[in-house]
């Protein structure tokens, strides 16, 4: 403890308080902007500034936040949301229903990378200065969930500093500067080096934490990241290298918090007809579905959550976790390990005699390569030959897109946190205009899949939603469509004494972090 | 005179030109930028979108007659990442990679030096063998590991310096300082040392092997037989001649310095240029990578220029044979 103020003292150089907290990320979030880039650090940074309707619980539970209350309109026409009273922008401003409509139309404009949420949405109407309707063009039972990062901004604060409308490609005031509702405000901001938070204090919520000043500092080397959560510089980090995990949690001076992530790793495979489009040599190899069970079969998933995950992972059964929204319980057994059988399956469909290309991110997901070297060698020990290629994620995805590979891996982590979301992404049928199916690379195709989709979207009634996702589930499974291999884990480092909550998203809320 | 130099500007024009084509030609092998900046309900549309919109759909060449086209007339484009002109970004992180080099510099030129002539005078004795095995580590052993391991010492187990960052900094009018703070100039410990480490070795044995040569000079000898004292001959007579290659080595070795900053800002996440030109290649940033390479063989390519002209003026069978 000692060593740990001193170390503080000297980084800070001045007395260090308990609550001063300084914490570090792997990415700095690009922007300051809730509605220019959706990406997980920047909204799950911008989540301590801003807030939306509805918030997150620490079960990852629907909970009030700017509205008290919704209730849906009609027969589903759209949902009334009663917005909260008193609530200040940091700056003093009041919130009202003008921001809901300015923040509705700022975030759906063209311009931000968020529109999609508010693709069921026909038009949000003022009713009066604290309730709002929000009217969409079909039923929609989820959309209070779809919108919890949908974020708050004060009309006349973006538009008096020139920022009524996002722009990411050459930044405005809002890219460097936050003005929201939330528990913490931004003091400074200086992108890739440090960016400081200090508690709202005309926060209309009660307080949880017992923080004074929030500090974060990117550090992209996970090596050194460590080093500074060992020598007290940080008091937190995301995430620990899953090989560092043991040897962490024999040091009394550090935590190590362990949960599973929402996303989950999968293999897909190109099942687009026509031999020309692909690539390389045996395209087609993966039309027939004996040759994708053929792969389900031959993969030892827990002994590559065994060694590679060091026991950190769970392995995956569909397209979602357990803990999403309408997970599947008549499917949740994944696919059995049997290399007999799918040598015969193998063999059966033809794939023995031709050489799978493999493609695979190295920088994407948790030790991504090492998990699809292991893959390589079991569907070689199942008489499968594999050509693996890997390559940084940045040109992974142009590689994806262009066709290249007959299976790759894919990991996916719904940001509804409901198990419509990969269906729509990654099981719908390609269709740029509807915008389905816009990461099913391999061109996964099925007419039920297809028109149940609408369905379930629209679909009030939960029982008879969750028997449409249960039949989507088990028809991704019978053809398999995906070969969904574990959840990624979610390994977090802290100081000892360090109180705080892990949620599945991944997104590190400040104001559930106590120092003591 | 006049026609020497112009002709070798003219001649390093040609260089940074096809230094810059060289590295616009690398950019597509660095991957496509348009998944970093999209999020993950981006369309097939909004990507193609994107990327006309930021010329990505043009050849290579094009872009990187637009990038020239841009930089003659000083901008040198918005940041993919930052969304920010990448000229206030380089000159933001400009001063911490400059510090780092300069302390690292004066480090190395100053134990080099010593250490040389150490070991050349004491060049049997334990302490002059020890140091010259010791040596070798630093040659040998990658920038990386040296780093971690000081780390892991100084801040892990020993806890007396920080393990990552600048500490903090005084801004005096746009340039960024750590020398004004107690933690500011303890966080350039580790760093600088790490950085100068390979420099220090390297300008120790040149000082060594050529102290030793002049030590066996005949005017050594003479100076010995006059009776002068050992002081006034090893450092008045002898380190004088042996500092000319000296000074040409590591007049070349501050440029590698500030380019090869790189490994060292990653390792102790330094806020400083290098930091940001492998941030830059993750996020496939392109303005910033081409900003950045512009800038960095400008430097190598003036400070050639620059030794060219001056030996030119030292050497006049230059300047007839050009």
């Amino acid at each position: 403890m000692l060593r740990y103020s001193t170390a503080l003292a000297m980084m800070l150089a001045l007395p260090a308080a308990a609550e001063d907290f300084s914490f570090a990320v792997t990415t700095d979030p690009q922007t300051m902007d809730p509605h220019a880039v959706n990406s997980a650090p920047v909204l799950g940074f911008l989540n301590n500034v801003y807030e939306g309707l509805v918030r997150r619980g620490k079960d990852m539970s629907i909970e009030p936040s700017l509205a008290v209350s919704w209730e849906p309109i009609g027969e589903g026409s759209g949902w009334r949301f009663h917005l909260r009273e008193g609530v200040k922008f940091q700056d003093g401003a009041d919130f009202n229903a003008d921001d809901v409509i300015f923040s509705y139309q700022r975030a759906s404009s063209e311009e931000a990378d968020t529109s999609s949420w508010f693709a069921p949405v026909s038009e949000v109407v003022k009713v009066d200065d604290y309730t709002v309707d929000i009217m969409t063009t079909a039923p929609n039972p989820i959309f209070p969930d779809s919108i919890a990062n949908w974020m708050m901004m004060d009309s006349g604060w973006a538009e008096a500093n020139g920022a009524a409308r996002p722009d990411k490609e050459q930044g405005n005031f809002a890219t460097l500067n936050a003005n929201g509702t939330g528990a913490f405000q931004l003091v400074s901001r200086e992108p890739d080096l440090k960016t400081v938070l200090e508690p709202y204090d005309g926060w209309w919520d009660t307080a949880e934490h017992n923080l004074t000043r929030v500090e974060m500092t990117p550090i992209q080397n996970s090596a050194t990241a460590l080093a500074a959560l060992l020598s007290g510089d940080v008091d937190f980090i995301d995430p620990v290298p899953i090989q560092d995990v043991a040897r962490l949690k024999q040091n009394p001076d550090v935590q190590v918090i362990q949960g599973i992530e929402a996303r989950v790793i999968m293999l897909g495979f190109d099942q687009k007809e026509g031999a020309a489009e692909s690539g390389q040599g045996g395209a087609d190899m993966f039309l027939d579905a004996r040759a994708r069970e053929a792969v389900a079969h031959a993969i030892n998933v827990p002994a590559i959550l065994q060694t590679i995950m060091r026991g950190n992972a769970e392995v995956a059964s569909q397209l979602v976790s357990p803990a999403m929204r309408g997970f599947s319980k008549s499917n949740a057994a994944p696919y059995s390990y049997d290399v007999d059988a799918a040598r015969s399956l193998a063999q059966e469909a033809g794939l023995t005699d031709q050489t799978i290309s493999f493609k695979c991110p190295n920088d994407r997901y948790l030790n991504d390569e090492a998990v699809c070297q292991a893959v390589t060698a079991m569907l070689a020990q199942a008489g499968m030959t594999v050509s693996l290629d890997t390559m940084p994620v940045s040109n992974y995805w142009p590689e994806l897109r262009a066709n290249n590979f007959d299976m790759y891996l894919l990991g996916w982590s719904p940001g509804t946190l409901d198990a419509e979301h990969p269906i729509r992404f990654l099981a719908a049928t390609p269709n740029a205009e509807a915008r389905l199916g816009s990461w099913n690379f391999g061109g996964y195709s099925n007419a039920r899949v297809d028109e149940l989709l609408p369905k379930i979207q629209s679909e009030i009634d939960d029982t008879a939603r969750q028997s449409m996702l249960d039949e989507v589930a088990g028809t991704l499974q019978d053809e398999v469509a995906y070969v969904p291999l574990y959840v990624q884990p979610l390994v977090w480092g802290a100081r000892a004494g360090i109180e705080l909550t892990q949620r599945p998203d991944n997104f590190f809320i400040l104001r559930w972090v106590t120092v003591n | 005179m006049l026609s020497f130099i112009l002709k070798r500007v003219g001649q390093s024009i040609l260089v940074l030109l096809i230094t810059g084509l060289v590295a616009f030609s690398m950019f597509t092998f660095v991957g496509d930028p348009i998944d970093n900046m999209l999020g993950q309900e981006r369309t097939m549309e909004d990507v193609e979108r994107l990327r006309e919109q930021l010329g990505l759909d043009q050849p290579f060449v094009v872009q990187y007659y637009r990038f020239l086209e841009q930089a003659v007339q000083g901008n040198f484009g918005v940041s993919y990442r930052q969304g920010r002109p990448v000229a206030e970004i380089l000159l933001e992180r400009a001063p911490a990679t400059l510090e780092l080099a300069a302390v690292s510099g004066v480090l190395a030129i100053a134990f080099g030096i010593a250490l040389g002539v150490f070991t050349a005078i004491r060049r049997n004795g334990i302490a002059a063998n020890v140091i010259m095995s010791a040596s070798l580590i630093g040659v040998s052993l990658p920038t990386f590991l040296i780093g971690i391991l000081l780390i892991y010492l100084f801040s892990v187990e020993l806890g007396w310096l920080p393990s990552f960052g600048r500490g903090e900094t005084v801004d005096l009018g746009g340039w960024t300082t750590g020398f004004l703070t107690v933690s500011g100039l303890k966080a350039l410990i580790l760093p600088s040392i790490t950085l100068g480490l390979y420099q220090m070795t390297l300008i120790m044995r040149l000082v060594r092997s050529e102290m030793l040569e002049v030590l066996r000079q005949d005017y050594v000898r003479f100076a010995k037989a006059r009776g002068l004292s050992d002081r006034v001959i090893n450092f008045r007579h002898a380190l004088k001649n042996t500092m000319v290659p000296v000074i040409t080595v590591i007049g070349l070795q501050l440029g590698s310095i500030i380019a090869f900053a790189i490994i060292t800002e990653t390792v102790f996440q330094w806020p400083g240029v290098g930091l940001l030109f492998i941030n830059a290649i993750q996020f496939v940033d392109i303005p910033v990578m081409a900003a950045y390479l512009m800038l960095i063989s400008v430097m190598f390519v003036g400070i050639n220029l620059l030794v060219d002209i001056l030996y030119a003026f030292i050497d006049p069978r230059l300047r007839v044979a050009a």
